[in-house]
Formats: C-alpha cells, structure tokens, sequence
C-alpha cells in the first residue's frame, strides 16, 4: 500500500475515508508503525507547514487533527511502547476559577494530531484533579491554560503541588492562554510556554529533541 | 419559496455626502457658469464644432447653451468595458456606476528608487516595475506609470512608458501624452496588442487621459487629443487638477462648479465628435494650502471634495476619475499610511469608478510604487467594508447556534467552513503574537512593504513572454517611427 495516499487523505481532512485506509493497511498487514511514521505524522507535518505558509487556516488545520485523532485511536493499541513517533501521553486541563475551553480544547486536539494520547481534564480543574491524573496517567506533557489573569497564579500552585508530590520531575509542563507570557512561564517554574495553538507542538518537540 | 415580503435590503453601506436638492442646485450652479461665462478652448476646429452645435462664440471664448450641454449628456454611454489584451476576464473593467477600480496616477517627475529608496528622476525601468507590481497586486483594476521617463528622447516619456507597460502587465492601462501624434502612436499600440483596428474598436484595451486647466481653459492639445480619442473610440478622462483657494473658489460647492464646468467641454466636444464614446469625469479635487503653498494630495477636504464630485458626476450619469491613496510626506510613514486609509476608505464608499493616485507622494510630485503596495492592502480592507453585511437565513445561522448551543465552538462546524475564507486575509498587516513577531525579526510594516515589493520586483515575472512576436515587432516599429518623428519635428 502506498502510504503517501494516507497523508494525503488526512491532509484533505477527511476523517471516515482515512480511518478507512488506516484500517484496511492494517487488515493488508503493514505495519502500524510504518502507517503512523509514513503515512499519519508526514501529512501532519505537512499541514502544519501549509498553516504556517498561510496555505490552510484554522477550521481546515482542525479537520486534519480530528481525522488524524480517530485514527490514532485506532491504531494506538497496536503500536508498540517504544515505536518512534508514538508521542506519548499528555494531560491537559484549564485551572480552576476558570471556565474558558476552546484555547485549551484547540491545544488538545493539536496534540492528538501530533501523536500524543490526551487526557483533557475540561474546565475549572482544582489542582488536587491535575496531580491526580499526573499520577495516573503519567503523561510526558501537562498541559495547562488560563485566560483571566485572576487564575494565571493556580498554574503556579499545581506546580507547586507536583513539587511537594515528589513528582515535579515526571513531567513537563507546558502553560498557555492569552494573558500568560514566556517571562511568567518562567516565573512559576514551567518547563515550556506555547504562545498558541498552532505553536505549542513545534515548541514541545523541538523541546524533546534537544532533551 | 418567497422568504420574505415587502423587505428592504440593503446590499452595501450607504453613504452620501450631497442631497438630491442641493445636487440639482450645484446642477444649476455649472449650467450657468457654461452658458454666462463659458470656458476659454485654444483650438480653432473645436470652436467650429461648438459654434455648428449652436454655441455662442467670441474669440476663444465659447458658451455654451442648456441645450448643448443637454443634448450631450444625453448621448454619453451609460456602461462601457474595456478589455486585457490577453482575453483574462478577471481582469476586465466595466465603466458603469458605483464600480470602483483603483490605481496609481500618471506623470510625477520624480521615483522613489526601489534600491536605494532615495528620491531620483524617474527612469524608463521604473515603468517596467510599476506594470509588473501591479500586475501582481490584486486590488489594482487599473494600471498608471507614477512618473514621467526622463531617459528617452526628449518628447517621447508617453509613446516609451506605453510601449513598455503594456507588454508588461495585462491590467488595463490608462495612458497619456503629449501631442495628439503621441495619441496616435500609442493608439496604434493599442491596435497590436488588440491584433486589428476592428477589434479594438470592439474591444478596447487601454484608457486615456488628459486634463483641462482650471480654471475653464481647454488648451489646443488638451481638446485636439479629446477629439482624437473621441473619433477613434478611445474610452478617455478628461478631468482637471482644480486648486481649492487657487484655481477655483475656495469653497467646496464652488470648487465643484468649476471643475464640473470644465471637464464638460471635453464631455461636449466628445460627443459631438463621435455620439456614445465614453468620456470620465473628475479628477483632483483639493485645496490650496495657504501655509506652504502646496496643493494637499493628503488633505481631508480631497476625501470629501472627491466624494461629492463623484455624486455630481454619477448625476450626470458620467463615470468618476476620483483621487485617493496619495500623501504629501517625502518618505513612507505614519502620515503616508494615515493619509491613504483616510482618503482610500472615503473613494470606496463615494463609489467613484476609477481612483487614482495610488502611489503619490510628496504632493503628487514623486511616485513611490511601495506606497502603491501599501495601498493595495489599504483597499483590501476597505473592500471588507464596502461589501456591507448580507442578512439571509444562511447568514443568521439559527440552526447552527442551536446546534452549538452555550459554551461550545464554531470551529468544526460545516457552516464556519463554508464562510470563514469571507474574513478579510492581510497580506502586510501583522497579526502575530509577540513571540512570533519577534521571531520573525520583529518587523516594522515599513519593512514588511520593502519585502513584498523588492519579492515582486525580481520574482513577478509578468506576461512580457506572453506578448506575440507580431504585436512585439510592431511596438519596436512604431517607437522607431516616433524616433524619427520627433528628429523631423527638430
């Protein structure tokens, strides 16, 4: 099978014709990392660069995440632990106090169409919720967003937390929303900032690269 | 299905600046000044030609009567077209009213080099820049040089920058010259790249320009190049630059009088050369600055001068030559960026049919094609607003904020796909975030213009190869034919 077809389907964004492929490759047994690593993460790769280039926009770039979400929902379970690609585990949340979703949710999927399993907390999460899902998920990445500058200081406090939990060092925090800033990121000890939607994944990746 | 009865829909915005009333008023204002004062016309067969028509004549001196001016508004074509030469109907112009077209203006002496970006005289490959940048900018509907070429023979600046433009850009150029010999070359070009007389005449590709001088004096070239294009059905502007202050009253009803005046004996002698040609109206309407004595391409009184010229002209049921995007700085700047949007905004709204001046600095003394590339973002925007706000049980979009409901997103609904790509996309304005941004090189919007325009510069190739052989060796002839007419002229 030619896995330049699987790119360009999820490309185009269409997520019942690409879980389609995505299952009839497995079915005609090539194997599931060779789907992800030739097929799903190169057309990913690529309509990031098309938003970037200013080739696609935002409600397109989602289409691509969702399709490429439910096919890694599919295809997950067959992966191997250690197959490169296979991103890992991030759980994300907005803090508490704070009801806004749809910075965090765009993040969310970016996430999942970068490879990553997600746990999406939801909204208004206390911070005994994010250190209870860090240490059951034990996710790579947290993930966490505030919009008021009321409830900018609880990510401050959930690291705090994961500190007096003893497992500060499991994980890497990634913080956003609008008012948050590279200077407070750094300010309250997170790991990354992710200045949007559409960059939080390069910012991570290139992050765990370097690691 | 009838959706609706007896509903009134409002497609664009609605400005106006002048009444009903007081626009027959200003009517009036201009037959009275055509037929008790007349205008001075420098050319012993237009006076001819008005005299057979029934004006009164007294040396230079011609008046005209109601009926003469009446008898030829009533003959003035209500929609014209005019056509690239390469057949690419996007491209195409349609002359009728409230249909804009934006482009730059003709003749300043100098350029802002595009290298150095320093003030020189303007060379015959500035022409050749200004064609292919806006070939490529999307909202130029027309195209002008910005200067006049001061490295070719003495005489021959029009015949050269037509010669070169026009293989350079397949938007319809508005020309002009000097001499009604000048006319006829260019005119023959026309022809070549049209691939006959014929079918020019069915579909011409380019406009021309000329002016009056305010205030009412036609001089011998002005209306002997009128009547040229008139004859040949050269679609044409014959529109003044009048002085508020200066040339015509300091009051804007004045200025309007005058100028509407003027331009009239262009649009009479027209129509009476060759009945149904088209002829644009309007020009630069601005005023005096009483301070340094400089006529303001920058003014506030130009947006609004303009914009009531454009209600007179449309009652005439003549289309508008109308002025915007233009400044008095020296140098791309705040007040360059100001002055454009202003006056941008005001034309499109005013819908006048061609405005001009895109690209004037300094007081229409020097053509900078940066600011032209600017502009053209300027009147993106503008466009946005122009376009008004569509109301239609599609648009109002109930079912789909039933289906979202509260606290959800519209971001993956089919709805948001179907009209997002409707929001304006800046191509200059930056939008990034500040991390982003800085990035980038952190970028000034004077930056951001020099890119785009130097990008253009060296890789807008244009439709130069695309020019036939037969239209190209033809253009070369006519320009070494217009070589030895001027040797001839001495």
């Amino acid at each position: 099978m030619d896995l330049s077809r699987i790119s360009e389907t999820l490309i185009s964004g269409k997520a019942d014709e690409l879980k389609k492929m995505v299952e009839e490759a497995v079915n005609d047994d090539v194997n599931p990392s060779d789907i992800l690593n030739q097929g799903l993460l190169p057309g990913m790769d690529a309509v990031g660069q098309k938003w970037k280039a200013g080739d696609m926009f935002m409600p397109e770039v989602l289409r691509c995440a969702k399709a490429m979400s439910s096919a890694m929902d599919y295809l997950r379970p067959k992966l191997k632990d250690d197959d490169i690609g296979n991103a890992g585990t991030m759980v994300i949340g907005t803090v508490a106090g704070d009801l806004h979703d749809i910075g965090k949710d765009l993040v969310a999927m970016m996430f999942e169409g970068a490879g990553y399993k997600v746990i999406n907390l939801g909204i208004d999460q206390s911070n005994e919720n994010f250190i209870n899902a860090v240490k059951e998920h034990k996710p790579k990445l947290l993930g966490m967003s505030a919009l008021l500058t009321t409830t900018m200081p609880r990510m401050g406090e959930v690291i705090n937390s994961l500190k007096e939990a003893g497992i500060r060092d499991q994980v890497t925090v990634i913080i956003g929303g609008a008012p948050v800033t590279d200077d407070f990121a750094k300010e309250i000890g997170a790991d990354l900032y992710g200045p949007n939607a559409g960059t939080a994944v390069g910012i991570a990746r290139e992050y765990f690269q370097k690691k | 299905m009838i959706e609706r009865t007896n509903y009134k829909e409002q497609q664009t915005p609605y400005f106006e600046v002048l009444s009903e009333d007081q626009k027959e008023r200003i009517f009036n204002g201009m037959m009275r000044t055509l037929q008790y004062t007349g205008a001075n016309v420098h050319h012993e067969k237009a006076r001819e030609l008005f005299k057979k028509a029934g004006c009164k004549v007294d040396g230079v001196r011609v008046y005209f009567p109601p009926e003469v001016t009446l008898n030829a508004l009533s003959t003035v074509p209500p929609v014209t077209e005019v056509f690239p030469w390469n057949g690419n109907r996007s491209k195409k112009i349609i002359i009728e009213k409230k249909r804009s077209y934006f482009g730059p203006g003709p003749t300043p002496p100098n350029f802002i080099d595009t290298d150095t970006l320093e003030r020189r005289k303007y060379l015959r490959k500035d022409a050749n820049i200004v064609a292919r940048v806006c070939d490529a900018l999307p909202n130029m509907g027309y195209v002008q040089s910005l200067g006049s070429i001061s490295d070719v023979t003495n005489g021959l600046a029009d015949v050269y920058e037509f010669a070169d433009m026009v293989r350079n850009t397949t938007t319809p150029i508005m020309s002009w010259s000097f001499t009604r010999e000048g006319c006829h070359d260019i005119h023959r070009m026309g022809i070549a790249m049209a691939g006959g007389e014929e079918e020019f005449k069915q579909r011409p590709n380019y406009i021309f320009y000329g002016e009056p001088i305010s205030p009412l004096v036609s001089d011998f070239h002005a209306i002997d190049k009128c009547m040229y294009c008139a004859e040949h059905r050269i679609p044409q502007v014959y529109s003044p630059c009048a002085i508020g202050g200066g040339t015509v009253p300091a009051t804007h009803a004045g200025q309007i009088v005058v100028a509407l005046s003027e331009s009239m004996v262009g649009v009479i002698a027209a129509q009476l050369m060759s009945p149904g040609t088209c002829v644009i109206i309007g020009g630069v309407q601005s005023i005096l600055d009483m301070r340094y004595s400089v006529y303001s391409y920058g003014a506030p009184e130009l947006s609004l001068l303009s914009a009531a010229m454009t209600e007179m002209v449309h009652y005439c049921n003549l289309p508008m030559y109308s002025t915007a995007g233009c400044t008095d700085t020296k140098k791309m700047d705040i007040q360059s960026a100001m002055e454009a949007s202003l006056s941008i905004n005001a034309a499109m709204m005013s819908g006048a049919n061609f405005v001009h001046d895109c690209g004037y600095t300094e007081s229409g003394l020097t053509g900078d094609v940066f600011q032209t590339v600017m502009d053209d973002e300027i009147i993106g925007m503008a466009r946005i607003i122009e376009k008004g706000v569509e109301v239609n049980e599609k648009t109002l979009a109930v079912d789909v904020i039933d289906n979202v409901g509260p606290g959800g997103h519209y971001l993956y609904e089919d709805h948001t796909m179907d009209h997002f790509r409707d929001h304006w996309m800046p191509t200059l304005m930056d939008r990034n975030s500040y991390e982003e941004w800085d990035k980038l090189g952190r970028k000034t919007m004077k930056e951001r213009i020099i890119d785009k325009t130097r990008d253009l510069i060296e890789n807008y190739e244009g439709p130069r190869s695309k020019v036939s052989e037969k239209a190209d060796s033809e253009i070369e002839k006519i320009l070494q034919e217009a070589e030895r007419r001027i040797k001839s002229e001495g």
